[in-house]
């Protein structure tokens, strides 16, 4: 199955800064923070390089992780509702 | 025998005896990190990366924007149950 289906870009996309992609960019800069630490480097003035690369990665897969999450409760409620819509005695 | 001698030096391990004179060969030469000369390669490898991966997020970004809206006005929003 696709990442991401055609019919996931009816939805509203998320807005670029979103609680996944912000966290998993903090998370990648974390990493090149740590890193810095493991070779013995000055934690935040060392390879500034690297700790914008590490965010820069961690933001992607963030933002394309919530993609895939929202569309995936998107559809999951759809056929809520309409399995709600086809047997409505059972909700009455 | 010599160059695994010299590789062993290399490693700092002078001072360890090595266990017994065993050595195999390796496609590797562990060489001290030079942290003081940049790799400038390396740092202009990342930036590129970063500045493209950006690039394409936001492009995405309008993309997935622009695509929502259209297929917004052609469904004519008959649905008002799902959203």
């Amino acid at each position: 199955m696709a990442f991401l289906p055609d019919e996931a870009r009816s939805l509203p996309p998320p807005p670029l800064f979103n609680k996944g992609s912000v966290w998993l960019g903090f998370v990648g800069w974390l990493s090149a923070l740590a890193d810095n630490g493991f070779n013995q480097r000055p934690v935040l003035r060392a390879g500034v390089h690297r700790q914008i690369l590490f965010a820069t990665v961690g933001f992607f897969v963030g933002y394309q992780l919530v993609k895939r999450a929202e569309y995936v409760h998107a559809k999951v409620d759809r056929e809520l509702f309409e399995y709600i819509r086809h047997h409505p005695v059972d909700f009455q | 025998m010599a160059a695994g001698l010299r590789a062993v030096r290399r490693w700092g391990l002078a001072a360890a005896a090595p266990p017994g004179l065993a050595f195999t060969r390796s496609a590797f030469v562990a060489t001290k990190a030079n942290n003081a000369q940049p790799n400038w390669l390396g740092v202009a490898l990342a930036f590129s990366t970063s500045a493209a991966l950006w690039a394409f997020l936001i492009k995405q970004h309008k993309e997935d924007v622009v695509e929502y809206e259209r297929r917004k006005q052609a469904r004519g929003h008959k649905c008002t149950e799902c959203s």
